[in-house]
């Protein structure tokens, strides 16, 4: 098959998996006002840190917002194509992993459009949040209008930055069926974490963020260049071979963990 | 086309942990319970061939199928589907295989049966002329007109087996493994299912394994049994030579009119070797319960010697039931 073909079957199955979730429409409605009430709570909390702190360690609360804002929008980019990764747990512990494995295509392709998310409540939360801190920093002179396909393009990285964390947590759960305590740890602790700037935390702290779960190159270190002119313009190629790094290792541990499933009984 | 060499599956499960960080610490934990759940199986399946695959619960029937369908991987051993192995080649192995599990639907659950036949002939690259024409068949066969625009979720338990035979048909696979297709049904829709893959088999001679409770299933479709106990294979052989292997008596139940005398040499004894072909082995008031074996004494031989010991009143004959005969191997 190439790839057009395999893109093709791609929308295919995202567009089945909506047309599945429209048949309960008063479910999908409700999921998708509450979904979007949570954001704005989750907001009100992110512009009460701003309010109170303002700057911290030296980062001023445009800048914080633009941590936030990047980090909201990858993800959001992330769990709209690949939520089901994130649950995987569900198909290993009820055996439903079973059907995809008969399927004439890559397990994860077949995994991915089992349940499509429009997170629009994300996507609103997290533009507004960019474009208030981009245009309040472009507006003391601070970056200028290059920031912003910068900032598209990093959010792209990032959200593959994520993808690959997330895909290599759920392997685990080829060992272990239950994963959501290390997801906790890896995705939701983390990703917490690196929305504020990672100088505030030990040293320890931060090299795990930067390396062992690379949070830290989804938002942090990319401001470091695009907001504050440090470190250089190769940052943002190597964050692309990063990501793609990232990528190959966890989907190389995938193929492995795959040969470790073990299914359930009937 | 379808060799296994040896294949065996062992299932290591961590000790789970109670507590804080539950999760975490199971993760990290060396403690593991070790099932064998397959322990060293081969055989060889020929084009064409239809073979029952059965076992009591817990035999490592799904396991098998499950490793032949390449969905887990053998901790050693190897299978080898129509030349290819099935977890080095899984894609180019499954376009060519063809998977009912009866305990789960293959089809997607929220839409109407039309929108999944439309998903897996994309998803198979069945073109849109041979797709009609095999829908066209089953269609006949299965009778799937009448719930065609039914969500497969409102089906009944027979309609979604026959939507599910006819999916797992429509990328016209050689080989089929039916892991339990006939569990739940009732008899008419059993009888369905086994005329389609009667059918599929010998008009259009598809491979396959067929894995069952039933053994009317076996009886009525498949040429070949093998017998799985315990993670081996206890029988590998043809239906009529596994009945005839165990020999299992006819049970006779003779009600005599007025007084009977049995003959001393039938009364069953402690040593059973006696030459005797009949076995009486209980006596109550006028009916008397005996054994025998009709393959070594055919009926009539039967009745005439009851005739000698008394007035016969009436005779009921019981055959040994296939399910008992498979009791016996198992």
């Amino acid at each position: 098959m190439t790839a057009k073909s395999w893109l093709s079957l791609y929308a295919l199955l995202i567009r089945t998996s909506i047309k599945s979730r429209m048949q309960y429409k008063f479910n999908f409605v409700l999921a998708s006002i509450l979904a979007a009430l949570i954001q704005i709570s989750e907001f009100l909390m992110v512009a009460i840190v701003l309010y109170k702190f303002g700057a911290i360690q030296g980062w001023s609360m445009h800048e914080i917002g633009y941590l936030f804002a990047v980090m909201t929008l990858s993800k959001t980019l992330y769990r709209t194509f690949a939520d089901e990764v994130h649950h995987l747990e569900k198909y290993l512990v009820n055996g439903e992993l079973d059907q995809l494995l008969t399927r004439p295509m890559p397990v994860l392709l077949a995994l991915m459009p089992q349940k499509f998310r429009i997170m629009l409540g994300e996507v609103l939360q997290g533009g507004f949040l960019l474009w208030w801190s981009l245009s309040g920093m472009m507006g003391s002179g601070q970056v200028g209008w290059s920031a912003v396909p910068q900032t598209l393009y990093i959010i792209l990285t990032g959200a593959v930055i994520l993808f690959s964390i997330g895909l290599a947590t759920a392997t685990f759960g080829f060992w272990t069926t239950r994963i959501t305590e290390l997801q906790n740890l890896t995705e939701d602790a983390a990703r917490t974490a690196a929305q504020y700037p990672l100088t505030l935390y030990p040293k320890w702290m931060s090299s795990i963020l930067l390396i062992l779960v690379p949070v830290g190159l989804v938002n942090y270190v990319p401001s470091l260049y695009i907001l504050r002119g440090e470190l250089g313009w190769w940052v943002l190629p190597a964050l692309a071979g990063a990501a793609l790094l990232c990528l190959a290792l966890s989907l190389k541990f995938w193929q492995f963990g795959l040969t470790k499933y073990q299914s359930t009984g009937s | 086309m379808i060799e296994v060499q040896d294949i065996r599956k062992s299932f290591k499960t961590p000790v789970v942990k109670e507590g804080r960080f539950s999760g975490i610490r199971t993760l990290f934990s060396r403690e593991y319970r070790i099932k064998e759940a397959v322990r060293g199986i081969s055989f060889k399946v020929d084009r064409g061939e239809f073979v029952g695959y059965i076992g009591p619960n817990g035999a490592g029937k799904s396991t098998t199928i499950k490793m032949l369908s390449g969905i887990l991987h053998p901790t050693s051993g190897e299978v080898i589907i129509g030349g290819m192995n099935p977890h080095r080649e899984r894609r180019a192995v499954v376009k060519r295989l063809g998977v009912v599990f009866g305990q789960r639907s293959q089809l997607w659950w929220d839409l109407p049966v039309r929108d999944s036949f439309d998903i897996l002939a994309k998803m198979y690259a069945v073109d849109e002329a041979d797709k009609v024409r095999r829908l066209e068949q089953f269609t006949e066969l299965l009778d799937l007109q009448a719930f065609w625009e039914t969500p497969v979720r409102k089906l009944s338990l027979g309609q979604r087996m026959r939507a599910d035979l006819a999916a797992a048909m429509l990328h016209d696979p050689d080989v089929l493994f039916l892991d339990e297709p006939t569990i739940g049904l009732d008899v008419n829709a059993k009888r369905n299912i086994r005329h389609f893959l009667k059918l599929i088999n010998e008009k259009f001679g598809k491979t396959i394994l067929l894995t069952t409770h039933d053994m009317d299933d076996i009886e009525q479709l498949c040429s070949r049994v093998m017998v799985i106990n315990e993670g081996r294979l206890s029988y590998d052989g043809t239906v009529r030579s596994l009945r005839d292997s165990i020999g299992l008596p006819t049970l006779i139940t003779v009600t005599f009119r007025g007084p009977f005398q049995i003959p001393e040499s039938f009364m069953a004894t402690g040593d059973s070797s006696t030459q005797a072909r009949i076995r009486v082995t209980r006596v109550l008031d006028q009916s008397v319960t005996i054994e025998a074996n009709r393959r070594e004494m055919n009926t009539l031989e039967i009745v005439k010697e009851l005739g000698k010991w008394g007035e016969l009143d009436d005779i009921d004959m019981q055959d040994p039931d296939f399910e008992d005969v498979i009791h016996k191997v198992y």
